[in-house]
């Protein structure tokens, strides 16, 4: 564990224990913490940043619902994630989203900013089964066996979508892979 | 000998291989162009999958998810947490 990491863990257990007592500067304190990479999250799975923004409320929300049960465990990070991911699953049910961000701003060459439009369009294109892991592990480099845990599934499965997820992406990008020397 | 490295271009495209089995799939590539289209391929969209931009956390936003939390009726403040241990008494008498 990274020092950074080991602040993290020290700094969330102590909000978890805050929060279970009604102090109210916990869910900031966890907001702070995590806020970011939900968000960031959310917007890789929804495509668009005011669903994130609202799943991002949504899933603190549920933290503060959900309190008194939390424990300091270790395990809240993945649990996060897991609510995240459901609330993003339900909005895409909801709305059939997976436009590309409207506000998404690629720059570069330009023909490194198109390629990086039809990654994107392509990865928002993917079945959730192949998007999950590659949001997670190669964009959000959270580890396999996080991963794993987040979406419920044994490592092996994991990997086994992810190399999947992978090969689907390239099918979808065709040519424009190639070009690329 | 390709079939057995076709079955690791997966782990040659997300840098799992150590350096001296990675080394010798670059081989084994010059001599199989279709294992080396494989690798190339799949570790370039590997690449771009992963040079994608951050979404970035605007201040906008921000505002906006904690204002969407305090509708909903929960006290959001922004502080650091306390610790004893973080925390430094100095004498202002030196």
């Amino acid at each position: 564990m990274s020092g950074s990491q080991h602040e993290d863990s020290l700094a969330e257990r102590r909000w978890l224990n805050a929060l279970a007592k009604g102090d109210p500067n916990a869910l900031g304190g966890l907001y702070e913490l995590y806020g970011e990479k939900i968000f960031r999250y959310t917007f890789r799975m929804l495509g668009n940043r005011s669903d994130a923004e609202d799943a991002t409320a949504e899933t603190f929300l549920r933290v503060l619902r959900r309190s008194r049960e939390l424990r300091a465990d270790g395990a809240f990070r993945t649990w996060l994630f897991r609510i995240a991911r459901n609330l993003c699953i339900d909005k895409m049910r909801q709305h059939k989203l997976l436009e590309l961000p409207t506000d998404a701003h690629y720059t570069g060459t330009e023909e490194r900013a198109t390629l990086r439009v039809t990654v994107q369009q392509a990865l928002n294109d993917l079945p959730i089964e192949y998007r999950d892991p590659l949001v997670l592990c190669d964009l959000e480099e959270v580890s396999a066996k996080e991963a794993a845990e987040i979406l419920e599934i044994s490592v092996p499965a994991l990997k086994s979508r992810l190399y999947r997820g992978r090969r689907a992406l390239r099918d979808r990008l065709g040519g424009s892979i190639e070009k690329l020397s | 000998m390709s079939d057995f490295y076709k079955k690791l271009v997966d782990l040659y495209a997300g840098n799992e291989l150590t350096e001296e089995l990675a080394g010798e799939m670059d081989q084994a590539a010059m001599r199989d162009p279709e294992l080396a289209r494989d690798m190339f391929t799949l570790r370039k969209t590997v690449e771009t999958l992963q040079d994608l931009p951050k979404p970035d956390l605007t201040e906008e936003s921000d505002y906006r998810i904690l204002l969407k939390m305090q509708i909903q009726g929960a006290e959001v403040r922004r502080r650091s947490p306390e610790s004893s241990h973080w925390q430094y008494h100095l004498s202002i008498n030196s």
